[in-house]
């Protein structure tokens, strides 16, 4: 039987960026989706990553991400990017309920040098298809978000990062006492992307 | 084999002894025994004389010839029962040779499965001996590693133990101030204890004086109201005799000027003037006294109030009592906070003054996390060391219990040797005690001539055999000494890599708690990690500005804003254009907007005119409209609004039929909304109109029933009448 050779691609740092980029703007709708922060109705479908992914239609929330997703491509073509954090709050309080954090591992070399790497696309897209089935089927175990709910997105960036005026300083939003689940991770063999939810304990599981 | 076929016979003629015995035979001739000739030379015997005999001689060679038969016969068969003992030893000796045959291939074949078996041995502990070599390297590698990690964590340890030290050296410097700052602050305490008690002497006495002033002054005050009073009645006497004193001085001074005419000198005269200057004089004391009077008055009114500020003062200084009273109390409270506070200090090193406290809070709460963690650490350390020695120990054990199975075996091995050995020993000796027994039996085999021939070719073979035996044997004691030297060499080998086992075990151990504290490190780092954790020297956190959680009223007055400002330039845009088109002069402007003006104006006009005649045509139409209704339905309809106590409006029609006979008979409707009811008034109230009220507007709900009966009813009455 002749032995199967996988074509590998090659990935440069601004291909990476984008991956990542786009990576985190559909992770974000699909968690909106998902955690019901806005309503189904306000979702369409689409094709990707060999899934029906959901994009909400509310020009707002579009315009957000769509701003969001382009610093974010920014800063991780040039190395700063560290961590991005979704959090979703409660509208009455503003009390942090769940954080998806999704943690960046840069490689230095293809920063600094400009070198590129190689890597199958499929096993990239394969990678990040496991990470979306993950995120579907986080609502078995989380817990309902019974009230009105709000999201936010933190940016953990180098100290030296020039602030752009659309953004600014923040706290972390942290959870005190969370529970935590470890999703998969994905890497173009420039960014390594490892996924990560922390929510409140939810008051039945503590009884 | 004993052969039958004697030697041949010798003949006589070439040897005659004296002595020699014969051997009867059934082929050869008799040969008659003759005595031979001591001196006599022999005869030259012819061909027949040799068989010639005597009787005598016949006789006793015959007697001589039986005895020697029956001793050979009785030879004979004691040869035969010798050689049938040696037959039956012989296949005894067959038997046992098939025996020790048998006996040597099973210890061959025993010796070639013990040749097998070492051979597997060999190649198992070869194995193993691979296997812990290899494991070796491995262990040496990871030994290695841990040296340096061992080596760097001494490093870190020797540099906590000096920040600890570091640490001890500031606490035990902190503890100092600490209690110099409780000796100071136990002498300020005193000092305000003493200024306490100072401050409340002090309010003591300040009260006891001002209670005795205010005591004094309500004395004086209830003095100066008794003079104030009598100085009251002695002033207004003076005041009388003032007025009465001026009464006279005026007649005086007319009488005076009287006098002054007349230049009759008399002494009564000058008396009387005398009396009265002296009257004057004594009037202006009393005047002096009363003004007098009037300023101590005066005074006693400023007392007064004066009293009365000080009774005010009284009364606060009684209340700045209750207070300090009350201040007493919190003062103990403070005190005894104070004192908690620091027993508290004292308890917590590093505090020079209060300021310092959450400081030095914070830092010993950073320093509580790190000891913490190197605890945890340390604790995981010791974890996973006991993990790993047990690991270990047990790989010990089964090495352990692999080593006494690999000593089982060269035991077992050792005692098949033996057995071996043994054997060897068993087929030695019987491989003499054939040997004996062949060497008896060639000696027996060597009287009888026929068979020694045979008998030595039977102890040839023998030999031959036993040769190959000894041969064997040589060669299986030589592998048993091989057998022993491997045996030896294994177990040596056994007990260095027993060694090395014990050694492996340990660092075994260590790596094992390494990779545990590592793993606990990992999910300490994750889940600060999930937690949201950050460095704040390499790290800072950022958020869009124009979150959705910003509400939608910004949005809205955001657009808002952007539309008035829109509208404002568009505004702007318009009046630049109106200043730009009015450029030059003024007077451009004032006709354009005069024209305008004079435009609008007629629009109005005309929009006037309009209204009238709509109005003028809507009353037209209207009263054509009431004056048709009035005639088709014979009532005329009044419509007026109005409004309710509630301040609702609300229309109102009243209908008058044209066939009422008086002005009173009129008929009120109020319509609201699409319903409309009955009013009750003078003329619905009369027992037949009611009537039919409560019959075609309550009970059948038609007020057109209603209205028409009426007016047939009322049609009727008239033409009746």
């Amino acid at each position: 039987m002749a032995s199967r050779t996988v074509a590998k691609d090659i990935i440069t740092l601004r291909g990476s960026a984008a991956i990542v980029s786009e990576f985190f703007g559909y992770a974000a709708n699909s968690i909106l989706y998902n955690r019901g922060v806005y309503p189904e109705e306000s979702f369409a479908k689409v094709k990707k990553y060999g899934l029906p992914m959901l994009l909400t239609q509310d020009e707002g929330v579009k315009s957000f991400i769509a701003s969001l997703t382009a610093q974010l491509s920014e800063w991780l073509e040039s190395g700063k990017l560290q961590r991005i954090v979704l959090v979703i709050m409660s509208k009455a309080t503003n009390e942090v309920l769940e954080r998806w954090n999704f943690s960046i591992e840069t490689d230095g070399e293809v920063v600094e040098k400009g070198v590129s790497r190689e890597k199958s696309d499929k096993e990239i897209m394969r990678e990040i298809q496991a990470i979306m089935r993950q995120i579907a089927s986080s609502i078995t175990y989380l817990p309902c978000l019974d009230e009105p709910c709000v999201f936010d997105v933190l940016a953990y960036t180098d100290k030296d990062v020039a602030i752009p005026f659309t953004w600014i300083e923040s706290d972390p939003k942290l959870i005190a006492n969370p529970q935590m689940v470890k999703l998969h991770s994905f890497d173009t063999k420039i960014h390594k992307v490892d996924t990560l939810v922390s929510y409140k304990n939810d008051e039945w599981d503590e009884q | 084999m004993i052969l039958r076929t004697p030697p041949p016979k010798k003949q006589r003629s070439e040897t005659r002894d004296p002595g020699s015995l014969l051997v009867a035979s059934s082929d050869l001739p008799l040969v008659i025994y003759e005595d031979p000739p001591s001196a006599a030379p022999p005869p030259q015997p012819s061909s027949g004389e040799h068989l010639l005999c005597t009787y005598q001689c016949r006789q006793m060679v015959k007697s001589d010839f039986f005895d020697a038969l029956s001793c050979a016969e009785k030879q004979v068969d004691d040869y035969q029962s010798r050689s049938k003992a040696l037959e039956e030893n012989f296949s005894k000796v067959e038997a046992e040779r098939k025996q020790i045959l048998d006996r040597f291939l099973d210890s061959e074949q025993e010796l070639a499965a013990a040749k097998g078996r070492e051979q597997a041995l060999q190649e198992q502990l070869l194995k193993e001996v691979n296997d812990f070599q290899e494991r070796f390297k491995k262990q040496i590698q990871s030994q290695s590693e841990l040296e340096v990690k061992l080596r760097n964590e001494m490093n870190l340890r020797l540099k906590a133990d000096a920040s600890k030290a570091s640490a001890e050296e500031k606490a035990s410097i902190f503890e100092r101030k600490l209690s110099n700052l409780s000796e100071s602050i136990e002498k300020e305490k005193k000092r305000l204890h003493n200024e306490i008690e100072l401050l409340e002497r002090d309010s003591k006495l300040s009260v006891s004086r001002k209670s005795a002033d205010l005591e004094r002054m309500e004395c004086r005050a209830i003095n100066a109201e008794e003079e104030s009073g009598l100085l009251k009645e002695q002033l207004e006497d003076l005041k009388k005799q003032l007025t009465e004193c001026m009464h006279q001085k005026s007649e005086v001074e007319k009488k005076l000027s009287s006098f002054t005419f007349q230049e009759a000198s008399s002494t009564d005269s000058n008396i009387l003037v005398k009396h009265l200057q002296e009257e004057l004089r004594n009037y202006e004391s009393e005047v002096r006294e009363a003004r007098k009077l009037r300023s101590s008055r005066e005074n006693i009114e400023l007392l007064k109030e004066k009293l009365s500020e000080e009774k005010g003062r009284r009364e606060r200084a009684e209340g700045e009592l209750s207070k300090l009273h009350e201040f007493q109390m919190s003062m103990k409270k403070l005190e005894d906070e104070l004192s908690s506070w620091k027993l508290m200090i004292k308890e917590i090193p590093g505090v020079s003054c209060s300021e310092d406290i959450p400081v030095k809070f914070a830092a010993l709460q950073k320093e509580v996390i790190d000891c913490m963690m190197k605890e945890g650490d340390a604790n995981a350390r010791l974890k996973q060391m006991e993990v790993a020695l047990d690991a270990v120990q047990s790989g010990k054990h089964i090495a352990e219990t692999e080593a006494a199975f690999a000593k089982e075996k060269a035991e077992e091995s050792k005692s098949e040797v033996k057995r071996i050995e043994v054997m060897l020993s068993m087929i030695t000796e019987e491989r003499d005690k054939l040997r004996d027994l062949v060497n008896e039996f060639k000696r027996l085999k060597n009287d009888e001539a026929g068979d020694e021939t045979v008998s030595g070719t039977l102890i040839q073979e023998l030999e031959s055999s036993l040769a190959k035996k000894e041969s064997c044997i040589k060669g299986l004691e030589s592998s048993l000494h091989e057998q022993k030297k491997v045996n030896t060499r294994q177990s040596e080998e056994i007990k260095l890599l027993n060694e090395r086992l014990n050694n492996e075990a340990r660092r075994i151990k260590s790596l094992e708690r390494e990779s545990d504290r590592l793993r606990s490190e990992i999910s300490l780092l994750e889940s600060k990690l999930g937690h949201g954790d950050y460095s704040s020297a390499n790290t800072k956190v950022l958020r869009m500005v124009n979150t959705l959680a910003v509400d939608n009223e910004a949005k809205q007055t955001i657009e808002a804003l952007q539309n008035e400002l829109q509208k404002t330039k568009e505004k702007l845009q318009a009046v630049e254009e109106l200043r730009s088109q009015s450029g030059n002069a003024g007077k451009l402007v004032d006709s354009y907007i005069s024209g305008k003006v004079v435009q609008l104006k007629e629009q109005i006009a005309t929009l006037e005119k309009r209204e009238e005649r709509y109005k003028t045509v809507f009353a037209d139409r209207i009263s054509v409209f009431r004056r048709a209704c009035c005639e088709l339905f014979g009532y005329k309809i009044v419509m007026d609004e109005h409004q309710r106590a509630n301040g609702i409006p609300v229309t109102r029609f009243t209908l008058q039929s044209i066939y009422a006979q008086g002005d009173d008979e009129k008929l009120e409707f109020e319509y609201e909304s699409g319903n409309t009811i009955i009013l009750a008034n003078d003329y619905t109230s009369q027992p037949e109109i009611s009537h039919q009220v409560d019959i075609f507007i309550r009970k059948l709900n038609s007020i057109p029933a209603f209205t028409a009966n009426l007016t047939v009813e009322s049609f009727n009455r008239r033409t009746l009448s």
